[in-house]
Protein backbone atom coordinates (compact mmCIF):
# COMPACT_ATOMS: atom_id res chain seq x y z
CA UNK A 1 0.00 0.00 0.00
CA UNK A 2 2.19 2.58 -1.26
CA UNK A 3 -0.80 5.32 0.23
CA UNK A 4 0.19 4.34 3.62
CA UNK A 5 3.55 3.56 3.40
CA UNK A 6 4.12 7.49 1.80
CA UNK A 7 2.00 8.81 4.66
CA UNK A 8 4.67 6.92 7.24
CA UNK A 9 7.51 8.27 5.87
CA UNK A 10 6.11 11.72 5.28
CA UNK A 11 5.30 11.50 8.93
CA UNK A 12 8.59 10.35 10.14
CA UNK A 13 10.58 13.03 7.83
CA UNK A 14 9.05 15.75 9.70
CA UNK A 15 9.12 14.07 13.16
CA UNK A 16 12.90 14.36 11.83
CA UNK A 17 12.45 18.11 10.77
CA UNK A 18 11.38 18.87 14.04
CA UNK A 19 13.76 17.29 16.04
CA UNK A 20 16.49 19.04 13.53
CA UNK A 21 15.47 21.94 14.23
CA UNK A 22 15.09 22.13 17.90
CA UNK A 23 18.71 20.51 18.13
CA UNK A 24 19.68 23.94 16.26
CA UNK A 25 17.85 25.64 19.11
CA UNK A 26 18.19 23.88 21.92
CA UNK A 27 21.76 22.00 22.16
CA UNK A 28 24.07 24.68 23.15
CA UNK A 29 21.84 26.69 25.58
CA UNK A 30 23.26 26.88 29.03
CA UNK A 31 20.25 26.21 31.01
CA UNK A 32 19.78 22.77 29.48
CA UNK A 33 22.94 21.90 29.65
CA UNK A 34 22.97 22.69 33.22
CA UNK A 35 19.69 20.66 33.77
CA UNK A 36 20.75 17.79 31.78
CA UNK A 37 24.36 17.44 32.70
CA UNK A 38 25.15 19.26 36.39
CA UNK A 39 21.83 18.01 37.72
CA UNK A 40 22.43 14.41 37.26
CA UNK A 41 26.21 14.99 38.66
CA UNK A 42 24.91 16.73 41.79
CA UNK A 43 22.45 13.75 42.43
CA UNK A 44 24.97 11.09 41.94
CA UNK A 45 27.53 13.13 44.41
CA UNK A 46 24.82 13.25 46.97
CA UNK A 47 23.32 10.06 46.74
CA UNK A 48 26.16 7.39 45.69
CA UNK A 49 29.84 9.14 47.05
CA UNK A 50 30.29 8.18 50.61
CA UNK A 51 28.82 4.83 50.25
CA UNK A 52 30.27 1.48 50.01
CA UNK A 53 29.22 0.85 47.02
CA UNK A 54 30.29 -1.59 43.87
CA UNK A 55 31.18 0.11 40.22
CA UNK A 56 28.80 -2.09 38.63
CA UNK A 57 25.89 -0.37 40.70
CA UNK A 58 27.82 3.18 40.98
CA UNK A 59 28.28 3.09 37.25
CA UNK A 60 25.01 1.97 35.77
CA UNK A 61 23.33 4.04 38.33
CA UNK A 62 25.12 7.35 37.05
CA UNK A 63 24.31 6.54 33.74
CA UNK A 64 20.73 5.56 34.38
CA UNK A 65 20.04 8.98 36.35
CA UNK A 66 21.84 11.02 33.88
CA UNK A 67 19.34 9.89 31.30
CA UNK A 68 16.54 10.09 33.35
CA UNK A 69 17.77 13.55 33.72
CA UNK A 70 19.06 14.72 30.46
CA UNK A 71 16.62 12.92 28.42
CA UNK A 72 13.44 15.25 30.10
CA UNK A 73 15.21 18.53 29.92
CA UNK A 74 14.73 19.94 26.45
CA UNK A 75 10.99 19.08 25.43
CA UNK A 76 9.77 20.64 28.80
CA UNK A 77 11.20 24.21 28.31
CA UNK A 78 10.81 24.27 24.51
CA UNK A 79 7.41 23.34 24.32
CA UNK A 80 6.36 25.83 26.32
CA UNK A 81 8.26 28.49 24.81
CA UNK A 82 7.08 27.64 21.35
CA UNK A 83 3.72 28.29 23.20
CA UNK A 84 4.68 31.26 24.19
CA UNK A 85 6.23 32.60 20.44
CA UNK A 86 3.09 30.71 18.96
CA UNK A 87 5.45 28.63 16.71
CA UNK A 88 4.26 25.61 18.59
CA UNK A 89 0.73 26.39 15.86
CA UNK A 90 2.63 25.57 13.26
CA UNK A 91 3.53 21.71 13.97
CA UNK A 92 -0.23 21.46 15.28
CA UNK A 93 -1.31 22.54 11.75
CA UNK A 94 0.72 20.76 9.75
CA UNK A 95 -0.34 17.91 7.43
CA UNK A 96 1.17 15.30 10.11
CA UNK A 97 -0.32 13.17 12.64
CA UNK A 98 0.08 14.52 16.85
CA UNK A 99 1.45 11.15 16.79
CA UNK A 100 4.67 12.62 14.45
CA UNK A 101 4.79 16.15 16.68
CA UNK A 102 5.02 13.82 19.83
CA UNK A 103 7.76 11.56 18.27
CA UNK A 104 9.60 14.81 16.45
CA UNK A 105 9.70 16.68 19.99
CA UNK A 106 10.75 14.11 21.94
CA UNK A 107 13.67 12.91 19.59
CA UNK A 108 15.84 15.75 20.16
CA UNK A 109 15.77 14.93 24.08
CA UNK A 110 16.27 11.35 22.89
CA UNK A 111 19.31 11.79 21.04
CA UNK A 112 20.99 14.72 23.27
CA UNK A 113 20.89 12.35 26.16
CA UNK A 114 21.97 9.58 24.40
CA UNK A 115 25.13 11.86 23.69
CA UNK A 116 25.17 13.25 27.44
CA UNK A 117 25.21 9.61 28.89
CA UNK A 118 28.59 8.95 26.86
CA UNK A 119 30.37 11.37 29.93
CA UNK A 120 29.50 8.99 32.80
CA UNK A 121 29.82 5.80 31.02
CA UNK A 122 33.43 6.73 29.74
CA UNK A 123 34.55 8.42 33.34
CA UNK A 124 32.48 4.52 34.77
CA UNK A 125 35.01 2.96 32.43
CA UNK A 126 37.95 5.10 32.92
CA UNK A 127 37.82 5.71 36.51
CA UNK A 128 36.05 2.89 38.41
CA UNK A 129 36.72 0.36 35.93
CA UNK A 130 33.92 -1.10 35.54
CA UNK A 131 33.84 -3.76 32.82
CA UNK A 132 30.98 -4.27 29.87
CA UNK A 133 30.20 -8.12 30.30
CA UNK A 134 26.59 -7.48 27.99
CA UNK A 135 26.78 -4.71 25.58
CA UNK A 136 23.79 -5.66 23.81
CA UNK A 137 22.05 -5.20 27.14
CA UNK A 138 23.58 -1.80 27.96
CA UNK A 139 23.24 -0.41 24.40
CA UNK A 140 19.10 -1.64 24.67
CA UNK A 141 19.43 -0.27 28.19
CA UNK A 142 20.35 3.49 27.49
CA UNK A 143 18.28 3.30 23.76
CA UNK A 144 14.76 2.60 25.83
CA UNK A 145 15.60 4.15 28.89
CA UNK A 146 16.43 7.85 26.75
CA UNK A 147 13.27 7.24 24.68
CA UNK A 148 11.05 6.56 27.20
CA UNK A 149 11.86 9.36 29.51
CA UNK A 150 12.50 11.93 26.39
CA UNK A 151 8.54 11.31 26.10
CA UNK A 152 7.58 11.32 29.10
CA UNK A 153 9.05 14.90 28.93
CA UNK A 154 6.61 15.51 25.81
CA UNK A 155 3.69 14.15 28.12
CA UNK A 156 4.17 16.84 30.79
CA UNK A 157 5.02 19.24 28.62
CA UNK A 158 1.29 18.72 27.39
CA UNK A 159 0.13 20.92 29.76
CA UNK A 160 -1.19 24.06 28.17
CA UNK A 161 1.73 26.11 29.85
CA UNK A 162 3.94 29.29 28.41
CA UNK A 163 6.11 29.01 31.02
CA UNK A 164 8.72 26.46 31.35
CA UNK A 165 8.91 26.31 35.23
CA UNK A 166 5.40 24.99 35.49
CA UNK A 167 6.17 21.95 33.63
CA UNK A 168 9.91 21.64 35.42
CA UNK A 169 8.53 21.52 38.71
CA UNK A 170 6.01 18.77 37.97
CA UNK A 171 8.20 16.89 36.18
CA UNK A 172 10.73 16.83 39.48
CA UNK A 173 7.71 15.83 41.49
CA UNK A 174 8.29 12.65 39.85
CA UNK A 175 11.90 12.50 38.64
CA UNK A 176 13.23 13.18 42.22
CA UNK A 177 11.03 10.44 43.79
CA UNK A 178 12.09 8.33 41.45
CA UNK A 179 15.61 8.00 42.08
CA UNK A 180 14.80 6.60 44.91
CA UNK A 181 11.93 4.10 44.30
CA UNK A 182 13.98 2.52 41.39
CA UNK A 183 16.51 0.50 43.22
CA UNK A 184 19.01 2.42 41.40
CA UNK A 185 21.96 2.84 44.19
CA UNK A 186 20.50 0.57 46.11
CA UNK A 187 19.75 -3.12 44.36
CA UNK A 188 16.12 -4.59 44.19
CA UNK A 189 16.33 -7.39 46.22
CA UNK A 190 17.98 -4.97 49.10
CA UNK A 191 14.59 -2.84 49.00
CA UNK A 192 11.29 -3.98 51.98
CA UNK A 193 9.28 -5.95 49.59
CA UNK A 194 6.87 -2.45 49.87
CA UNK A 195 9.76 -0.57 48.11
CA UNK A 196 9.96 -3.53 45.75
CA UNK A 197 6.16 -3.48 44.52
CA UNK A 198 6.48 0.67 43.89
CA UNK A 199 9.26 -0.02 42.54
CA UNK A 200 7.38 -1.85 39.48
CA UNK A 201 5.32 0.95 38.69
CA UNK A 202 8.90 2.38 37.68
CA UNK A 203 10.39 2.62 34.30
CA UNK A 204 13.57 3.96 35.87
CA UNK A 205 13.54 0.41 37.56
CA UNK A 206 13.60 -1.61 33.96
CA UNK A 207 15.68 0.83 32.52
CA UNK A 208 18.40 0.35 35.53
CA UNK A 209 17.97 -2.89 35.78
CA UNK A 210 19.20 -3.45 32.20
CA UNK A 211 21.78 -1.06 32.46
CA UNK A 212 22.99 -2.49 35.04
CA UNK A 213 22.52 -6.21 33.12
CA UNK A 214 25.08 -4.58 30.52
CA UNK A 215 27.80 -4.27 33.55
CA UNK A 216 26.79 -7.55 35.64
CA UNK A 217 25.44 -9.61 32.44
CA UNK A 218 22.70 -10.37 34.66
CA UNK A 219 19.04 -8.80 35.18
CA UNK A 220 16.55 -9.31 38.29
CA UNK A 221 13.70 -9.41 36.14
CA UNK A 222 15.44 -10.75 33.08
CA UNK A 223 16.02 -8.46 29.79
CA UNK A 224 13.42 -9.39 28.35
CA UNK A 225 11.06 -8.11 31.05
CA UNK A 226 13.02 -5.11 30.73
CA UNK A 227 12.36 -4.39 27.00
CA UNK A 228 8.75 -5.53 26.85
CA UNK A 229 7.97 -3.21 29.86
CA UNK A 230 9.74 -0.06 28.88
CA UNK A 231 8.61 -0.76 25.30
CA UNK A 232 4.87 -0.69 27.20
CA UNK A 233 5.74 2.56 29.24
CA UNK A 234 7.04 4.23 25.91
CA UNK A 235 4.09 3.57 24.27
CA UNK A 236 1.81 4.23 27.29
CA UNK A 237 3.66 7.80 27.07
CA UNK A 238 3.38 8.18 23.46
CA UNK A 239 -0.43 7.57 23.66
CA UNK A 240 -0.88 9.63 26.57
CA UNK A 241 0.80 12.71 25.01
CA UNK A 242 -1.17 12.29 22.00
CA UNK A 243 -4.28 12.45 23.72
CA UNK A 244 -3.62 15.37 25.57
CA UNK A 245 -1.75 17.33 23.04
CA UNK A 246 -5.68 17.07 21.32
CA UNK A 247 -7.51 17.71 24.66
CA UNK A 248 -5.62 21.04 25.64
CA UNK A 249 -5.68 22.30 22.05
CA UNK A 250 -8.29 24.82 22.13
CA UNK B 1 -15.77 21.65 -5.84
CA UNK B 2 -15.37 24.27 -3.12
CA UNK B 3 -12.03 25.71 -2.24
CA UNK B 4 -13.80 25.98 1.59
CA UNK B 5 -16.92 25.20 2.34
CA UNK B 6 -18.60 25.27 6.19
CA UNK B 7 -21.61 24.47 6.78
CA UNK B 8 -23.65 25.93 10.65
CA UNK B 9 -20.04 25.65 12.35
CA UNK B 10 -20.32 27.27 15.93
CA UNK B 11 -17.69 27.36 18.59
CA UNK B 12 -18.21 27.59 22.20
CA UNK B 13 -15.01 28.43 24.66
CA UNK B 14 -17.24 27.75 27.92
CA UNK B 15 -19.91 30.10 28.16
CA UNK B 16 -18.37 32.53 25.22
CA UNK B 17 -20.08 31.54 22.07
CA UNK B 18 -17.26 32.67 19.88
CA UNK B 19 -18.85 31.97 16.09
CA UNK B 20 -22.68 30.64 15.77
CA UNK B 21 -24.03 28.85 12.78
CA UNK B 22 -21.06 30.11 10.30
CA UNK B 23 -22.20 28.69 6.84
CA UNK B 24 -20.03 30.48 3.74
CA UNK B 25 -18.00 28.78 0.66
CA UNK B 26 -15.48 29.77 -1.04
CA UNK B 27 -14.68 28.88 -4.85
CA UNK B 28 -11.51 27.97 -6.03
CA UNK B 29 -8.94 30.72 -7.04
CA UNK B 30 -11.41 33.51 -5.14
CA UNK B 31 -9.20 35.73 -2.84
CA UNK B 32 -12.14 35.98 0.22
CA UNK B 33 -11.83 38.38 2.72
CA UNK B 34 -13.24 37.97 6.65
CA UNK B 35 -13.70 41.18 7.61
CA UNK B 36 -14.92 41.92 11.46
CA UNK B 37 -13.69 43.59 14.47
CA UNK B 38 -11.78 42.57 17.37
CA UNK B 39 -13.18 39.01 18.61
CA UNK B 40 -15.90 38.93 16.27
CA UNK B 41 -14.20 35.60 15.51
CA UNK B 42 -11.96 35.86 12.40
CA UNK B 43 -8.95 33.53 14.13
CA UNK B 44 -11.13 31.29 15.67
CA UNK B 45 -12.46 30.41 12.31
CA UNK B 46 -8.79 30.29 10.41
CA UNK B 47 -8.25 27.62 13.36
CA UNK B 48 -10.82 25.32 13.26
CA UNK B 49 -10.68 25.79 8.83
CA UNK B 50 -7.05 24.38 9.35
CA UNK B 51 -7.45 21.91 11.89
CA UNK B 52 -5.72 23.02 15.04
CA UNK B 53 -9.06 22.94 16.89
CA UNK B 54 -12.06 21.17 16.25
CA UNK B 55 -15.73 23.19 16.07
CA UNK B 56 -18.34 22.26 18.59
CA UNK B 57 -21.05 21.61 15.89
CA UNK B 58 -20.56 22.07 12.52
CA UNK B 59 -18.79 20.92 9.24
CA UNK B 60 -16.18 22.30 7.18
CA UNK B 61 -14.72 20.69 3.77
CA UNK B 62 -11.55 21.97 2.10
CA UNK B 63 -11.50 20.72 -1.20
CA UNK B 64 -13.92 18.03 -0.34
CA UNK B 65 -11.93 16.56 3.02
CA UNK B 66 -13.64 17.12 6.39
CA UNK B 67 -11.53 19.06 8.02
CA UNK B 68 -11.74 16.81 11.42
CA UNK B 69 -12.02 13.79 9.77
CA UNK B 70 -9.16 13.85 6.93
CA UNK B 71 -7.34 16.41 8.79
CA UNK B 72 -3.90 15.36 6.82
CA UNK B 73 -5.43 15.20 3.03
CA UNK B 74 -7.46 18.78 4.02
CA UNK B 75 -3.46 20.22 5.35
CA UNK B 76 -2.11 19.15 2.22
CA UNK B 77 -3.22 21.68 0.65
CA UNK B 78 -2.96 24.72 2.35
CA UNK B 79 -0.67 27.64 3.58
CA UNK B 80 -0.77 28.93 6.83
CA UNK B 81 0.17 32.12 7.54
CA UNK B 82 -0.92 32.85 11.51
CA UNK B 83 -1.92 36.26 13.00
CA UNK B 84 1.38 36.48 15.18
CA UNK B 85 4.55 36.32 13.23
CA UNK B 86 5.65 32.35 14.80
CA UNK B 87 8.88 32.54 13.29
CA UNK B 88 11.77 30.83 14.82
CA UNK B 89 14.23 33.83 16.75
CA UNK B 90 17.09 31.52 17.02
CA UNK B 91 17.30 30.83 13.76
CA UNK B 92 17.99 31.98 10.14
CA UNK B 93 15.59 33.27 7.92
CA UNK B 94 16.39 30.24 5.58
CA UNK B 95 16.50 28.00 8.34
CA UNK B 96 12.78 29.16 9.17
CA UNK B 97 12.25 28.78 5.35
CA UNK B 98 13.68 24.85 4.95
CA UNK B 99 11.85 23.83 8.25
CA UNK B 100 8.48 25.31 6.97
CA UNK B 101 9.04 23.30 3.54
CA UNK B 102 10.11 20.41 5.58
CA UNK B 103 6.72 20.03 7.48
CA UNK B 104 5.11 19.91 4.07
CA UNK B 105 7.95 17.32 2.41
CA UNK B 106 8.71 20.02 0.18
CA UNK B 107 11.85 17.46 -1.41
CA UNK B 108 15.55 19.26 -1.07
CA UNK B 109 15.90 20.31 -4.50
CA UNK B 110 12.37 21.98 -4.83
CA UNK B 111 12.66 23.82 -1.52
CA UNK B 112 15.63 25.23 -1.72
CA UNK B 113 14.90 27.00 -5.34
CA UNK B 114 11.42 28.08 -3.50
CA UNK B 115 13.00 29.65 -0.74
CA UNK B 116 15.53 31.61 -2.62
CA UNK B 117 12.47 32.39 -5.05
CA UNK B 118 10.73 33.56 -2.12
CA UNK B 119 13.64 35.66 -0.28
CA UNK B 120 13.89 37.95 -3.11
CA UNK B 121 9.97 38.15 -3.46
CA UNK B 122 9.92 39.10 0.18
CA UNK B 123 13.31 41.41 0.17
CA UNK B 124 14.85 39.33 2.57
CA UNK B 125 17.51 37.79 0.53
CA UNK B 126 20.44 39.88 1.94
CA UNK B 127 19.30 38.99 5.36
CA UNK B 128 18.76 35.20 4.83
CA UNK B 129 21.63 34.11 7.01
CA UNK B 130 20.87 36.40 10.02
CA UNK B 131 19.30 35.31 12.73
CA UNK B 132 15.74 36.50 12.68
CA UNK B 133 15.87 38.05 16.47
CA UNK B 134 16.98 40.99 15.02
CA UNK B 135 14.73 41.28 12.72
CA UNK B 136 11.94 44.75 12.28
CA UNK B 137 8.19 43.56 12.52
CA UNK B 138 8.02 44.12 8.84
CA UNK B 139 10.31 41.74 8.02
CA UNK B 140 9.09 39.02 10.49
CA UNK B 141 5.62 39.35 8.44
CA UNK B 142 7.38 38.88 5.36
CA UNK B 143 9.59 35.99 6.70
CA UNK B 144 5.88 34.39 8.17
CA UNK B 145 4.60 34.83 4.56
CA UNK B 146 7.14 33.43 3.14
CA UNK B 147 6.78 30.58 4.93
CA UNK B 148 3.41 30.07 4.55
CA UNK B 149 4.32 30.18 0.50
CA UNK B 150 6.64 27.61 0.59
CA UNK B 151 4.88 24.54 0.16
CA UNK B 152 3.30 26.32 -3.18
CA UNK B 153 -0.43 26.26 -1.91
CA UNK B 154 -3.53 25.73 -3.26
CA UNK B 155 -5.38 27.49 -0.96
CA UNK B 156 -3.55 30.34 1.60
CA UNK B 157 -5.26 31.29 4.68
CA UNK B 158 -3.88 34.97 5.93
CA UNK B 159 -4.96 35.69 9.47
CA UNK B 160 -4.27 39.48 8.99
CA UNK B 161 -1.30 39.78 6.63
CA UNK B 162 -0.49 43.44 6.91
CA UNK B 163 -1.80 44.95 10.39
CA UNK B 164 0.33 46.56 11.95
CA UNK B 165 2.75 47.09 8.88
CA UNK B 166 4.54 49.81 6.92
CA UNK B 167 3.84 50.85 3.25
CA UNK B 168 6.87 49.05 1.56
CA UNK B 169 5.67 45.55 3.16
CA UNK B 170 2.51 46.39 2.61
CA UNK B 171 2.49 47.03 -0.63
CA UNK B 172 5.11 44.01 -1.42
CA UNK B 173 2.29 41.63 0.46
CA UNK B 174 -0.21 42.79 -1.24
CA UNK B 175 0.96 42.76 -4.48
CA UNK B 176 1.84 38.92 -3.79
CA UNK B 177 -1.85 38.58 -2.90
CA UNK B 178 -2.68 39.51 -6.16
CA UNK B 179 0.02 37.76 -8.04
CA UNK B 180 -1.39 34.46 -6.19
CA UNK B 181 -5.08 35.45 -6.88
CA UNK B 182 -3.72 35.25 -10.84
CA UNK B 183 -2.26 31.95 -10.07
CA UNK B 184 -5.33 30.65 -9.43
CA UNK B 185 -4.40 30.53 -5.63
CA UNK B 186 -7.45 30.48 -3.50
CA UNK B 187 -7.27 32.95 -0.48
CA UNK B 188 -8.84 33.48 2.57
CA UNK B 189 -7.60 36.60 4.82
CA UNK B 190 -9.06 37.94 7.93
CA UNK B 191 -8.87 41.98 8.76
CA UNK B 192 -10.22 44.50 10.09
CA UNK B 193 -8.92 46.76 7.88
CA UNK B 194 -11.85 47.42 5.31
CA UNK B 195 -9.81 49.48 2.63
CA UNK B 196 -7.61 45.78 2.54
CA UNK B 197 -10.66 43.63 1.60
CA UNK B 198 -11.85 46.63 -0.92
CA UNK B 199 -8.65 46.12 -2.71
CA UNK B 200 -7.81 42.91 -2.51
CA UNK B 201 -11.04 40.82 -2.08
CA UNK B 202 -13.43 39.12 -4.82
CA UNK B 203 -15.83 38.99 -1.97
CA UNK B 204 -15.94 39.93 1.60
CA UNK B 205 -18.18 38.09 4.39
CA UNK B 206 -18.63 40.72 7.21
CA UNK B 207 -18.47 39.01 10.94
CA UNK B 208 -19.43 40.08 14.07
CA UNK B 209 -19.99 38.33 17.53
CA UNK B 210 -19.55 35.38 15.40
CA UNK B 211 -22.15 35.81 13.39
CA UNK B 212 -21.99 36.20 9.54
CA UNK B 213 -23.88 39.96 8.99
CA UNK B 214 -23.22 39.72 5.03
CA UNK B 215 -21.60 38.06 2.08
CA UNK B 216 -20.70 39.75 -0.84
CA UNK B 217 -19.05 41.78 -3.22
CA UNK B 218 -17.26 44.73 -2.42
CA UNK B 219 -19.56 46.58 -4.85
CA UNK B 220 -22.39 44.92 -4.44
CA UNK B 221 -22.56 45.88 -0.51
CA UNK B 222 -21.86 49.10 -0.93
CA UNK B 223 -24.88 49.21 -3.70
CA UNK B 224 -27.20 47.83 -0.29
CA UNK B 225 -26.90 51.05 1.32
CA UNK B 226 -26.55 53.27 -1.68
CA UNK B 227 -28.98 55.65 0.17
CA UNK B 228 -25.77 56.42 2.45
CA UNK B 229 -23.69 59.83 0.55
CA UNK B 230 -21.99 62.28 2.62
CA UNK B 231 -20.00 65.47 2.26
CA UNK B 232 -16.43 65.63 3.13
CA UNK B 233 -15.30 68.82 4.99
CA UNK B 234 -11.77 70.11 6.11
CA UNK B 235 -12.16 73.21 7.96
CA UNK B 236 -8.80 75.60 8.42
CA UNK B 237 -6.53 74.43 11.11
CA UNK B 238 -6.68 75.73 14.31
CA UNK B 239 -10.43 76.67 13.54
CA UNK B 240 -12.00 74.86 16.18
CA UNK B 241 -14.54 72.83 15.44
CA UNK B 242 -17.24 70.48 17.83
CA UNK B 243 -18.84 67.42 15.53
CA UNK B 244 -21.84 68.80 17.91
CA UNK B 245 -22.56 71.41 15.94
CA UNK B 246 -22.04 70.27 12.97
CA UNK B 247 -24.55 67.61 14.13
CA UNK B 248 -26.92 70.04 14.44
CA UNK B 249 -27.18 71.29 11.51
CA UNK B 250 -30.65 69.95 10.18
CA UNK B 251 -29.69 67.79 6.98
CA UNK B 252 -27.01 66.20 9.05
CA UNK B 253 -27.94 62.75 9.77
CA UNK B 254 -24.59 61.75 11.21
CA UNK B 255 -21.20 63.40 11.89
CA UNK B 256 -17.70 61.40 11.90
CA UNK B 257 -14.04 63.07 12.40
CA UNK B 258 -12.03 60.99 10.55
CA UNK B 259 -8.39 62.47 10.67
CA UNK B 260 -8.73 66.25 9.91
CA UNK B 261 -11.39 66.16 8.28
CA UNK B 262 -15.73 65.68 8.78
CA UNK B 263 -17.42 63.90 7.18
CA UNK B 264 -21.37 64.24 7.31
CA UNK B 265 -23.63 61.67 6.20
CA UNK B 266 -26.39 62.64 4.50
CA UNK B 267 -29.51 61.94 1.58
CA UNK B 268 -29.08 65.53 0.55
CA UNK B 269 -25.53 66.58 -0.14
CA UNK B 270 -26.13 69.80 -1.95
CA UNK B 271 -28.75 70.79 1.01
CA UNK B 272 -25.63 69.83 3.57
CA UNK B 273 -23.21 71.92 1.56
CA UNK B 274 -25.44 74.53 1.85
CA UNK B 275 -25.50 74.22 5.75
CA UNK B 276 -21.97 73.66 5.86
CA UNK B 277 -21.03 77.24 3.93
CA UNK B 278 -23.07 78.71 6.44
CA UNK B 279 -21.84 77.74 9.34
CA UNK B 280 -18.70 78.48 8.42
CA UNK B 281 -18.72 82.15 9.04
CA UNK B 282 -21.44 81.89 12.01
CA UNK B 283 -18.24 79.93 13.76
CA UNK B 284 -15.61 81.78 12.34
CA UNK B 285 -13.93 78.98 10.72
CA UNK B 286 -12.89 78.88 7.14
CA UNK B 287 -13.86 75.53 4.87
CA UNK B 288 -10.64 74.69 2.93
CA UNK B 289 -12.34 71.33 0.76
CA UNK B 290 -15.49 69.69 0.76
CA UNK B 291 -15.84 66.52 -1.44
CA UNK B 292 -19.28 64.69 -1.86
CA UNK B 293 -18.87 61.10 -1.61
CA UNK B 294 -20.86 57.37 -2.72
CA UNK B 295 -21.00 54.84 0.38
CA UNK B 296 -17.71 53.29 1.61
CA UNK B 297 -17.61 49.23 2.37
CA UNK B 298 -16.88 51.07 5.92
CA UNK B 299 -20.34 52.65 6.06
CA UNK B 300 -21.53 48.86 4.86
CA UNK B 301 -19.49 47.88 8.38
CA UNK B 302 -21.06 50.24 10.48
CA UNK B 303 -24.36 49.77 8.99
CA UNK B 304 -23.93 45.69 9.55
CA UNK B 305 -21.89 45.68 12.71
CA UNK B 306 -24.12 48.15 14.74
CA UNK B 307 -20.59 50.00 15.52
CA UNK B 308 -22.43 53.08 16.93
CA UNK B 309 -19.77 54.61 18.82
CA UNK B 310 -19.16 57.05 16.33
CA UNK B 311 -22.22 58.34 15.57
CA UNK B 312 -24.31 61.84 15.69
CA UNK B 313 -23.22 63.02 19.41
CA UNK B 314 -19.48 62.20 19.52
CA UNK B 315 -17.42 65.36 19.83
CA UNK B 316 -13.76 65.61 18.94
CA UNK B 317 -10.77 65.86 21.31
CA UNK B 318 -9.23 68.92 19.55
N1 LIG C 1 -8.76 29.60 23.39
C1 LIG C 1 -9.76 30.42 23.73
N2 LIG C 1 -10.34 30.32 24.93
C2 LIG C 1 -11.35 31.14 25.28
N3 LIG C 1 -11.86 32.09 24.49
C3 LIG C 1 -11.32 32.26 23.29
C4 LIG C 1 -10.24 31.44 22.83
N4 LIG C 1 -9.91 31.83 21.57
C5 LIG C 1 -10.75 32.84 21.27
N5 LIG C 1 -11.59 33.11 22.28
C6 LIG C 1 -12.66 34.12 22.27
O1 LIG C 1 -13.40 33.98 21.09
C7 LIG C 1 -13.76 35.24 20.56
C8 LIG C 1 -13.27 35.35 19.14
O2 LIG C 1 -11.86 35.43 19.16
P1 LIG C 1 -10.99 35.52 17.84
O3 LIG C 1 -9.57 35.46 18.26
O4 LIG C 1 -11.47 34.52 16.87
O5 LIG C 1 -11.32 36.97 17.32
P2 LIG C 1 -10.71 37.77 16.08
O6 LIG C 1 -11.83 38.13 15.20
O7 LIG C 1 -9.59 37.02 15.49
O8 LIG C 1 -10.16 39.09 16.80
P3 LIG C 1 -8.85 39.97 16.52
O9 LIG C 1 -9.20 40.93 15.43
O10 LIG C 1 -8.64 40.67 17.82
O11 LIG C 1 -7.74 39.04 16.16
C9 LIG C 1 -13.18 36.27 21.51
O12 LIG C 1 -14.19 36.68 22.39
C10 LIG C 1 -12.10 35.52 22.23
O13 LIG C 1 -11.92 36.04 23.52
MG1 LIG D 1 -7.64 37.37 15.25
Amino acid sequence: MEGWFGQVSTELAAAWAIAKKDILIWYLKPGIIVSGMLFPLFMFLAFAVGRPAEPTVLVPGLVAITILFSASSIEPVSIPIERRMNTFDRLLSAPISLHAVVLGESLSGFLYSIGIALVPLAAGLAVFRAGIVGPAFLVAGVVLTAFCFSTMGTLFAAYPTESPGDIMSMLNLVRLPLIFISGVFIPLSQLPSAGQFIALLSPLTYGSDLIRAGFTGEAHFGPAVDVGLLLVFILVFQFAANLLYRRFND
Amino acid sequence: MHAIETLGISKRFGDLRALSDVSFTVGEGETFGFLGPNGAGKTTTIRILTGITAPTSGTARIFGHDIVRETVAARRQMGIVHETSNIYTDLSAWRNLMFAAELYRVGRREREKRGAELLEVFDLADRQHDRTRGFSKGMKRRLTLAMGLVNSPRLLFLDEPTSGLDVQSNLIIRDVIRGLNEDGVTVFLTTHNIEEANLTCDRVAIIDHGRIAAIDSPERLKETIQSVQSVEVAFHPGGRVAADDLAALSRVREVRKEGDKFRLITEDPPGVLEEVMAFAPRAGVRVISVNTRGPSLEDVFIRLTGLDVRTKGVTTAD
